[in-house]
C-alpha cells in the first residue's frame, strides 16, 4: 500500500496558521515577483479565479478589500514542510517528498495498524472500516494539531492510484480517501488529465483515439499507448492496472547540473545589473554545489532579453574554469569579463541565470594542465576552505551576511519583487510572531 | 585486516584522563525547552498584560500545538484575528478539547485571563469559538540585548 500525503492549499494554509484574519477569506500567495496566483483558498476558488490569473488584474479588487494576496514566503513553507515531513518519519515505515508539499508514504501493516486503532480510538462508529482509513484520519489530525496545515490523505496499490486517491480524498468531509480493489468506478468519473504524469499535451491527442477517461487509458491497448506517448504513458496505464512501475527517484543522487535564476523584479537596462545579479545566483548556485560535495568545470551565463507578453531573446556564454572548483570567487574571476559581450545598451533584461555544470567529486582524475600553474597545487581541486567557512558563518549568521562585492552592496533593483511578504517566524529570531 | 587491541581516546602522549570514561554528551537547552519541534513555535510578548505570571514585555514563549489546553493553562489564542498569551478558564463543564479539535463552544464559557488589573478579561460570547494556537510551556527571559 502506498499513501500520498499532501498540503491543501498549502502556501495560503502557511500563511494561516500565522494570521488568522485569512481565515474563511478569499487569498491567494503569488509566485516570484508577484506574477500571478500559485496557490488559492477554496474560498477564492469559489469566485472562479483560476491558477495563474496574473496579479494585477486582480488589484482593484484587493483595493476594494475583497480578495487577499501575500508573496510567496519560501522560507516559511520550506520550514512548514519540513515539520509535516518530520511527523511522517516518525509514522510511517518510508517517506519518500515528492514536492514541497506532496509525500509518499509506506504505511505500517494493517496488523499493525489494527493495534494502534485500537489504543487510541476503542469506538470509531459510522465511519467505514478499514485500517488504511483510521490511520489517515489520525495522520491528518496529528499534522493539523501540531503544524497547523489542513492535508488529504490518499492510498491505493500504486503511487499514480494513490494520486488519484488523493484527488479523491479532497472531496472527503474527513480528508482521507482508500482506493477500492477495483477502481473501475472512480476512473471511469476522471479525465486523463487528472492522472499524474499525463501532463496538458497528451489529452488531446489520446481524444483522438476516443480515450478521455482514466479508466479508457487503463484498458487501451499497450500498442495504442506507447503510440501516444511511448513507453513513459505505458508506465502511467500499467499502474492504473494496480502494476507499480514508478522508480523511486533517487534525491541523494548527484546532480548533474547546479543553476541559478531568477527574474527581476522590474527589467534590468544596465550592465550592472547583469552583474550584481549574474554574481548573486552564481553565489547561489556554489552554496548549493558545495552542499553536494561538487566541483564544478564549467559554467553557462544567461540573459533574457525583455519582451512583453513573455519570451524574449536568450543571450548566453559557456566558460570553462581553469581547474574544476567550488570556490565562488574562482568562478566570478573566470566569468564576469564576459558579461559585458552578453549586454546591448537601451535593450532591457528580465531575468539572468548561472548554470554550474561537468559536476565531479573532489580528488577525480584528471589530465592536468602543462600551462595551468594551479594544477600543481595540489589544493586547487580539492573544496575551498575559504567558502567552506563562508558557508558556516551564513548558516550561522543568517544567509547573506558574507558575500562577494561583485553581488553588489546598493539597492538592489534587480531583485525579485515581494511586496506582500509575510514574516519569517520560524526561521528568524528578529520575525518572530507577536503576543499581546 | 589484523586483529589489533582496541584504542579509545587520543591521547598521543601523557596520562590518559581519568574521566574519559565518564563522559557525557554536555547539556541542551533544546532538550529541556523542545520536547516535539515538529511543533514547537517560538513568540515573542510584547506588553505586560502577564506580568503577574512572570512573562515580560520582550520574552520569549516556547509554544507547543500538540497539547491540548486544560482549565489553568498559559495559552496562546487568536481573538478577532490577533494574537494574545492569556490563562485559560473553562467554565459549565467544559475540561478541555476533545481529541483534534482546535476550537471549543458550544455553549461553555470560555474565559482569557490577563495577570494584570489593567488589562480586562475576555469572556467569548456565547457561540464564539476558542482560536486556539498551543499552549505555554516555557518563558523564555533574557536579560539585555532582547533583540
Amino acid at each position: 500500500m502506498i499513501g500520498l500525503v499532501d498540503g491543501n492549499n498549502f502556501f495560503v494554509s502557511c500563511e494561516r496558521v500565522f494570521n488568522r484574519k485569512l481565515v474563511g477569506r478569499p487569498v491567494a500567495v503569488l509566485s516570484n515577483n508577484d506574477g500571478c496566483c500559485v496557490s488559492r483558498s477554496n474560498e477564492f476558488k469559489a469566485l472562479g479565479i483560476p491558477m495563474g490569473t496574473p496579479y494585477f488584474q486582480l488589484k482593484s479588487r484587493e483595493a476594494s478589500g475583497e480578495l487577499s494576496f501575500c508573496s510567496s514566503n519560501y522560507e516559511l513553507y520550506g520550514d512548514m514542510s519540513r515539520r509535516i515531513v518530520s511527523i511522517l518519519r516518525e509514522e510511517a515505515v518510508d517517506v519518500e517528498q515528492y514536492s514541497i508539499d506532496e509525500a509518499f508514504i509506506t504505511p505500517p501493516s494493517p496488523e499493525a495498524l489494527e493495534n494502534i486503532e485500537e489504543e487510541t480510538s476503542p469506538s470509531l462508529s459510522s465511519t467505514p472500516r478499514s485500517p488504511y482509513l483510521a490511520y489517515g484520519r489520525r495522520l491528518r489530525s496529528k499534522i493539523l494539531r501540531w503544524v497547523g496545515i489542513p492535508c488529504g490523505v490518499g492510498f491505493a496499490t500504486t503511487k499514480t492510484l494513490a494520486k488519484l486517491a488523493n484527488h479523491m480524498a479532497k472531496k472527503q468531509p474527513d480528508g482521507v480517501f482508500l482506493m477500492p480493489d477495483d477502481p473501475t468506478e472512480i476512473l471511469a468519473g476522471l479525465p486523463t488529465g487528472e492522472v499524474w504524469g499525463v501532463g496538458r499535451r497528451l489529452p488531446a491527442k489520446l481524444r483522438a483515439e476516443r480515450i478521455i477517461t482514466a479508466q479508457q487509458l487503463r484498458d487501451a491497448p499497450d500498442a495504442t499507448i506507447r503510440a501516444i506517448g511511448g513507453v513513459t504513458l505505458l508506465r502511467t496505464a500499467m499502474e492504473l492496472r494496480g502494476i507499480p512501475c514508478c522508480e523511486e527517484k533517487d534525491y541523494n543522487a548527484a546532480p548533474d547540473t547546479v543553476s541559478c535564476s531568477r527574474s527581476f523584479g522590474t527589467p534590468a537596462t544596465t550592465l550592472d545589473a547583469l552583474e550584481e545579479s549574474m554574481a548573486s545566483f552564481a553565489a547561489q548556485a556554489a552554496t548549493k554545489l558545495r552542499r553536494h560535495g561538487l566541483l564544478a568545470s564549467c559554467c553557462n551565463i544567461y540573459a533574457q532579453v525583455f519582451a512583453s507578453g513573455g519570451g524574449g531573446d536568450l543571450v548566453g556564454r559557456t566558460v570553462a574554469f581553469p581547474t574544476p572548483t567550488d570556490a565562488t570567487n574562482e568562478m566570478l574571476r573566470a566569468f564576469r569579463p564576459e558579461i559585458a559581450a552578453l549586454f546591448t545598451p537601451g535593450l532591457r533584461y528580465r531575468k539572468t541565470g548561472v548554470i554550474f555544470f561537468g559536476l565531479e567529486k573532489p580528488g577525480t582524475p584528471r589530465q592536468m594542465d602543462l600551462f595551468d600553474s594551479q594544477s600543481l597545487d595540489t589544493n586547487s581541486r580539492s573544496p575551498s576552505p575559504l567558502y567552506k567557512a563562508v558557508d558556516a558563518l551564513n548558516a550561522r549568521y543568517g544567509k547573506g551576511k558574507i558575500f562577494s562585492a561583485a553581488e553588489g552592496i546598493g539597492p538592489r533593483s534587480w531583485q525579485m519583487k515581494r511586496s506582500k511578504l509575510s514574516k519569517r517566524p520560524t526561521t528568524r529570531w528578529d520575525e518572530l510572531l507577536t503576543v499581546r | 585486516m589484523s586483529t589489533k587491541a582496541k584504542v579509545s581516546g587520543s591521547v598521543v602522549a601523557g596520562f590518559p584522563s581519568p574521566a574519559e570514561q565518564y563522559l557525557e554528551p554536555p547539556l541542551d537547552l533544546n532538550e529541556l525547552l523542545v520536547k516535539r519541534p515538529a511543533a514547537t513555535y517560538f513568540v515573542r510578548v510584547e506588553g505586560d498584560s502577564m506580568s503577574g505570571a512572570g512573562i515580560s514585555d520582550g520574552d520569549l514563549l516556547v509554544v507547543d500545538r500538540s497539547l491540548r489546553p486544560a482549565n489553568g493553562d498559559v495559552i496562546i489564542a487568536s481573538v478577532d484575528g490577533e494574537f494574545t498569551v492569556k490563562t485559560l478558564r473553562l467554565g459549565n463543564g467544559e475540561r478541555g478539547m476533545g481529541n483534534g479539535k482546535r476550537r471549543m463552544g458550544n455553549g461553555a464559557e470560555i474565559r482569557l485571563e490577563p495577570a494584570n488589573p489593567k488589562y480586562p478579561v475576555i469572556t467569548l460570547k456565547q457561540g464564539q469559538e476558542l482560536d486556539y494556537f498551543g499552549k505555554v510551556t516555557a518563558c523564555i527571559h533574557l536579560f539585555a540585548d532582547k533583540r
